[in-house]
C-alpha cells in the first residue's frame, strides 16, 4: 500500500511540474505586452522596458521558470535586487517556501491570496457538497428503489430539468428574485464565521450553494439511481436473497454498498475540482474565492496568480485521486483483495 | 480609453484605460441632489463594481474614479477643487494643506507652497514639507512606483533626462542622482518650492486633479508593498487592510481636524467599498432601492439593458456629459492614408449618427466636433469636421475618394476595441457609411490583444479607434499625450498616437508655444490653434462624447454629480439618512 502511494504522489508531482511549465508557455505564447497591464496611461517605451524588467518578464522563460521552481522550494524576494536589498530592505517582500510568486497587480504574495480566497471556495464546495451528496444519494436511492412509479418518473424528470438549467442562469435567477425582488433572504455576501458566526456563514452561503448544488445534485439523481439499480441486478443480490436475508440488509448492505463506490469516485473528484473555486457561482454571487481570483487573474494577465492557482487546483484534484482511491478500498471488499 | 468594453477588455487596457482626474464635466451637467439635507452619521456604502482599484498610492493612482474618491475621502493635497458643478469654481483649485494656491514669481517656472499648521496624518504626526517632498521623489522610482502620472514631472522638472530617456533622478529608493532632486524641490521650513525646467503655469490644477505630488511618510513607505495601503491625512481612515476584489471599509479618522478642511463634510460615519459585483447587480438593486443599496452610490453606469427601467428610480436617476471623447484615427503608416485626399474623403464618410445609434443612442453619447472635451478650456468646435455633418456627406466623400491615389475599391482594414455585440454593431455602423463612399472596408475586432497591436508602429491597419479624457482641465493633457509624434513615437511603439501622425516641425513649434504661453486663457487658444490644425491633417475623426447614466440609493441625501470630480458622484458632500 505505501509503495503504491508513494507512486501515485511521485507521478502527481511529476503532473504538477508539467502542468506548471504549460501553463508559462502558453502565458509566454500570448502576443499580448504584459508590461503594459501595469504601467499605465502615459507610459513610455522605456518606462515599459523598465516596468518588464521589474516585473521578470524581460528574462527568458525558462529562467523565469526555474526562478518560480526554486522559489516554491526555497523562498524568494520580491524584487530580487541586490542593490535595492541594501538601500532600501523596507520595500522587499519576502516570500516564504512554498513561494508560488508574488503578484504585482494584487499586490500581494500568492500563498496570501490563496489564504485569502480559500476559505471562501471550501465554504461553498463544502457546503454544496453537502447539499448534493445528501439530497442527491437519498432521492437517486429512493427513484431506484419506486423505480417504474410515479415517484420514479417524478424524481428523474425533475432532475433531468434541474441539470438542463446552466448554474449562471440559476444563480441569477435566485440572486435577481429571492435576494433583490422579493427580499427573502440578504443579498448574499460572503461572511466567514469569525465575522458572522457559525449562523451568519451558513445564511451568507445558502443561495450560492444552491446554486452550485443543484446542477450537482440533479446528476447525483440519475447517477446514483442507475448505479443502485445496476447492483440490483447483481448475482450477489440475487444471492443474498435466496439465502432469505431481509430486504433491508440486502438494501443497504450488499446494493447500495456497491453502488457508492462509483458515486464516491465522482464525488471526490468533483468536490476537489470545486474547491479550487466555483468560477460561476463565484462570480455570479461576487464571491471572492478562488474562482474569481482565476478569473481576474486570467484577465489581467497575472501570471503569478494563475500559475499559482493551477498547480493548486492541480494538486487539489491529484490528492483527492490518490485518496479515492484508498477509499474504494475501504468501500468495495474486491478492491481490497485486488 | 475603454468606455465600452467588458471587465476583461477594461482590466486589459490599464495603459489606455485610466481616465485622470480632470475637469470635463459638462456645464449642463445635472448635479440632481435629491432628497434631503445631509447630516452626521450613518453607513454608506460605494459600489465599485466589477472595474477594481488598481492601486491606493498616490503616486501611482491614474484613474479618475479612485483620484476622485481618495482626494474627497482620505487622501488631501497641497490644494484641491471644491465641491461645485460650476464650471467655474469646480474646476479651479481653493487651498487645501497650503495656506495658499501657491505663489509663483517667475511666469510659473517655480511654484511654493506653504503647509498649513494643525493638519496631521492618521496616526498624529504632523504633515510635514519634507512629506510632499518624498512623495514628489517617488515619481522617479519607476521601476517601483509603476502606473501613475509621473510623466508630467518627468517633463517638466528641473531634472536632467539620461540617455534612457528617463529622469536621471531613480527616486528614494536608490537615491542615484538625488543630488538633483534635492535642487529642484526644496524646503524651507514649511515651505516647498518646485523648481522646473520650464514655466509650467497650470501646476497647481494638476495638482489638485492628479495625486503625484500627495506627500507620503518616508518612515512608512515599502513600495511596491503599499500599493493598497493606505496612509490617510483625510476624514477617514482604513479599517483593517484593502482586500483587492472585495474592497475595503474606512472609518473617521479622529487626527483629522475639520477646522483645517474647506472642502470634505465628511457625514457618513463609514464608507464600505465593495468592489466585484456586475453592473447589472448593481443596478438590480440600485433599480429596487432594497437593502443596503438604498445607502449607495457607484460609478458604475446604469447598464443599456436596464435602461429602460430608469424610471423606476424617479429622481434617484441622473444623466451626466462625461470627459471622454472617442475617435477614429487614420494610420499615417497605411499606404491608403498616407495620402491626404484618402483621409479627407474617410473623414467625409464618417456616419457619427449611425454610431451612436448603434451604441445606445442619444441616451448613451452626444456627437463630438473636436478631440478636447467641451469641458476642457481650448475646446472649439473644430471646423474641419464641419462638412461632415452629423451622418456623412457620401456625395462628398465619393467626390475626394475619386482624388485618392489607392484603386478604388479602397481597400481599408479597420481596427477596433471589439469583443462585445455593441462594438461590433458600431464598427459595422462605421463601415456602411465608409462603403457607401467607395471604401471596401474589413473589420478586425481585437479583444485583449487591441493595444498591444495597435501601438506597433508597423501594425497592419488604417484604421483604428480611440478615447481619451483629459487629466487635468488643459487641453495640454489631450492634444501632446496622443498627437505630439516626440514623445509618442519611439521606434517600436507609437505610443498613444496610434495614427502614427507626425505632425512636424509646425505642429511641434505649435505645441511648444502653447505649452510655454504663461497665460492660461491664451494658451487655451493656442491649443484650439493645434486641434485645428488636427482637423485640417485629418489626424483624428471625432465620433463622441460618452454620457454618463447614474442611480443612486434613496436614503443618499446630498448626491450631486459635480464637475469637480468629472461628473461622478462626489462623496465630499454626500450623506444618508440614518
Amino acid at each position: 500500500m505505501l509503495a503504491y502511494v508513494i507512486r501515485r504522489v511521485f507521478a502527481g508531482v511529476i503532473m504538477l511540474i508539467v502542468m506548471s511549465i504549460v501553463t508559462f508557455a502558453l502565458f509566454f505564447a500570448s502576443p499580448i505586452d504584459q508590461a503594459s497591464f501595469i504601467c499605465g496611461k502615459n507610459c513610455s517605451a522605456a518606462q515599459k522596458a523598465q516596468t518588464a524588467a521589474a516585473m521578470g518578464y524581460d528574462d527568458s522563460f525558462a529562467n523565469q521558470w526555474v526562478d518560480f521552481a526554486k522559489g516554491v522550494v526555497q523562498g524568494r524576494d520580491y524584487p530580487d535586487d541586490p542593490e535595492l536589498r541594501k538601500t532600501a530592505p523596507e520595500t522587499i517582500v519576502h516570500c516564504d517556501a512554498p513561494c508560488l510568486g508574488y503578484s504585482r497587480e494584487r499586490g500581494d504574495t500568492v500563498t496570501n491570496l490563496i489564504k485569502d480566497t480559500f476559505p471562501v471556495s471550501f465554504s461553498l464546495a463544502i457546503s454544496a457538497f453537502v447539499l448534493w451528496i445528501v439530497g442527491g444519494v437519498l432521492l437517486g436511492v429512493t427513484a431506484a428503489l419506486k423505480k417504474g412509479t410515479i415517484i420514479d418518473r417524478g424524481l428523474v424528470g425533475l432532475s433531468l430539468v434541474a441539470y438542463a438549467f446552466p448554474t449562471f442562469f440559476v444563480g441569477l435567477v435566485l440572486y435577481k428574485f429571492v435576494a433583490i425582488k422579493w427580499g427573502l433572504t440578504d443579498i448574499p455576501r460572503y461572511t466567514s464565521i469569525a465575522e458572522g458566526g457559525v449562523g451568519g456563514w451558513l445564511s451568507s452561503l445558502t443561495l450560492p450553494a444552491i446554486t452550485l448544488a443543484v446542477f450537482f445534485m440533479a446528476a447525483y439523481v440519475r447517477m446514483t439511481r442507475s448505479y443502485v439499480i445496476e447492483s440490483f441486478q447483481e448475482d450477489y443480490v440475487r444471492t443474498a436473497r435466496s439465502k432469505g436475508l431481509r430486504e433491508r440488509t440486502v438494501t443497504f448492505k450488499h446494493a447500495l454498498r456497491a453502488a457508492l463506490t462509483p458515486i464516491v469516485t465522482m464525488a471526490g473528484l468533483d468536490f476537489a475540482g470545486l474547491m479550487g473555486g466555483a468560477i460561476i457561482t463565484e462570480s455570479v454571487f461576487n464571491y471572492p474565492g478562488m474562482g474569481k481570483l482565476a478569473v481576474r487573474a486570467s484577465s489581467d494577465f497575472d501570471l503569478p496568480t494563475t500559475v499559482g492557482l493551477v498547480v493548486l487546483l492541480a494538486a487539489f484534484v491529484i490528492v483527492a485521486n490518490i485518496i479515492v482511491d484508498l477509499l474504494y478500498a475501504v468501500i468495495d471488499p474486491r478492491v481490497r483483495l485486488g | 480609453m475603454a468606455l465600452k468594453k467588458p471587465l476583461a477588455a477594461v482590466a486589459a487596457t490599464a495603459l489606455a484605460a485610466t481616465l485622470a482626474a480632470c475637469g470635463g464635466g459638462s456645464d449642463d451637467g445635472d448635479s440632481s441632489g435629491n432628497s434631503g439635507k445631509a447630516e452626521k452619521g450613518g453607513n454608506a456604502i460605494f459600489f465599485v463594481g466589477v472595474r477594481n482599484v488598481e492601486h491606493w498610492d498616490p503616486q501611482r493612482m491614474y484613474i479618475g474614479r479612485d483620484l476622485n474618491n481618495s482626494g474627497r475621502l482620505f487622501y488631501r493635497s497641497l490644494v484641491a477643487l471644491p465641491a461645485s458643478n460650476d464650471p467655474v469654481e469646480g474646476t479651479t483649485p481653493v487651498a487645501d494643506l497650503a495656506t495658499d494656491t501657491g505663489t509663483t514669481t517667475d511666469g510659473g517656472k517655480s511654484w511654493s507652497f506653504t503647509v498649513k499648521d494643525g493638519v496631521k496624518w492618521e496616526d498624529g504626526k504632523d504633515i510635514t514639507c519634507e512629506d510632499f517632498k518624498y512623495g514628489a521623489s517617488r515619481n522617479f522610482a519607476t521601476d517601483v512606483i509603476i502606473g501613475g502620472p509621473a510623466n508630467y514631472l518627468f517633463t517638466y522638472l528641473d531634472v536632467k533626462t539620461g540617455a534612457d530617456g528617463l529622469p536621471e533622478y531613480k527616486g528614494p529608493y536608490t537615491k542615484k542622482g538625488q543630488d538633483q532632486f534635492d535642487k529642484a524641490v526644496t524646503c524651507d521650513g514649511k515651505t516647498i518650492t518646485y523648481r522646473f525646467k520650464k514655466a509650467w503655469p497650470d501646476f497647481p490644477l494638476s495638482i489638485a486633479q492628479l495625486r503625484y505630488m500627495d506627500p507620503y511618510r518616508e518612515d512608512l513607505d515599502k513600495g511596491d508593498a503599499n500599493n493598497f495601503a493606505i496612509i490617510s491625512n483625510g476624514p477617514y481612515k482604513l479599517d483593517g487592510g484593502w482586500k483587492e476584489g472585495t474592497g475595503g471599509k474606512f472609518v473617521r479618522n479622529e487626527n483629522w481636524d475639520e477646522s483645517t478642511d474647506p472642502i470634505r463634510k465628511a457625514y457618513p460615519d463609514t464608507w464600505d467599498f465593495r468592489e466585484g459585483d456586475t453592473d447589472e447587480a448593481i443596478y438590480e438593486q440600485l433599480l429596487a432601492d432594497s437593502g443596503d443599496a438604498q445607502y449607495a452610490v457607484t460609478e458604475r453606469r446604469l447598464p443599456p439593458a436596464l435602461f429602460s427601467r430608469k424610471d423606476e428610480a424617479g429622481d434617484r436617476y441622473t444623466q451626466v456629459e462625461s470627459p471622454y471623447v472617442d475617435y477614429v484615427l487614420p494610420n499615417f503608416n497605411s499606404e491608403v492614408f498616407k495620402d491626404a485626399n484618402c483621409r479627407e474623403a474617410l473623414k467625409l464618410a464618417t456616419d457619427r449618427a449611425a454610431w451612436i445609434k448603434a451604441g445606445g443612442g442619444e441616451e448613451y453619447f452626444k456627437a463630438a466636433d473636436s478631440v478636447i472635451n467641451p469641458g476642457v478650456p481650448g475646446y472649439k468646435p473644430n471646423p474641419a469636421f464641419d462638412a461632415m455633418g452629423e451622418s456623412g456627406d457620401p456625395e462628398a466623400a465619393k467626390a475626394a475618394l475619386d482624388k485618392c491615389a489607392a484603386p478604388k475599391p479602397v481597400k481599408i482594414k479597420f481596427t477596433y476595441s471589439g469583443g462585445t455585440p455593441t462594438s461590433d454593431k458600431q464598427a459595422s455602423a462605421l463601415k456602411a457609411g465608409w462603403d457607401k463612399a467607395g471604401f471596401d472596408t474589413e473589420l478586425d475586432p481585437l479583444e485583449d490583444t487591441y493595444y498591444s497591436v495597435i501601438q506597433k508602429p508597423d501594425a497592419d491597419f488604417d484604421v483604428t479607434w480611440g478615447g481619451w479624457g483629459a487629466d487635468w482641465s488643459s487641453a495640454g493633457t489631450v492634444i501632446p499625450p496622443l498627437f505630439d509624434s516626440r514623445i509618442n513615437l519611439t521606434g517600436d511603439s507609437n505610443g498613444n498616437d496610434y495614427g502614427n501622425y507626425k505632425g512636424g516641425a509646425e505642429v511641434d513649434k505649435m505645441i511648444d508655444d502653447a505649452y510655454a504661453e504663461p497665460d492660461l486663457d491664451a494658451a487655451a487658444d493656442k491649443w484650439a490653434a493645434v486641434d485645428a490644425k488636427l482637423g485640417e491633417d485629418v489626424a483624428y475623426i471625432p465620433l463622441e462624447i460618452t454620457i454618463f447614466n447614474f442611480v443612486h440609493g434613496g436614503k443618499i441625501t446630498g448626491y450631486a454629480n459635480n464637475v469637480s470630480v468629472n461628473g461622478y458622484a462626489d462623496l465630499a458632500v454626500i450623506g444618508v439618512e440614518k
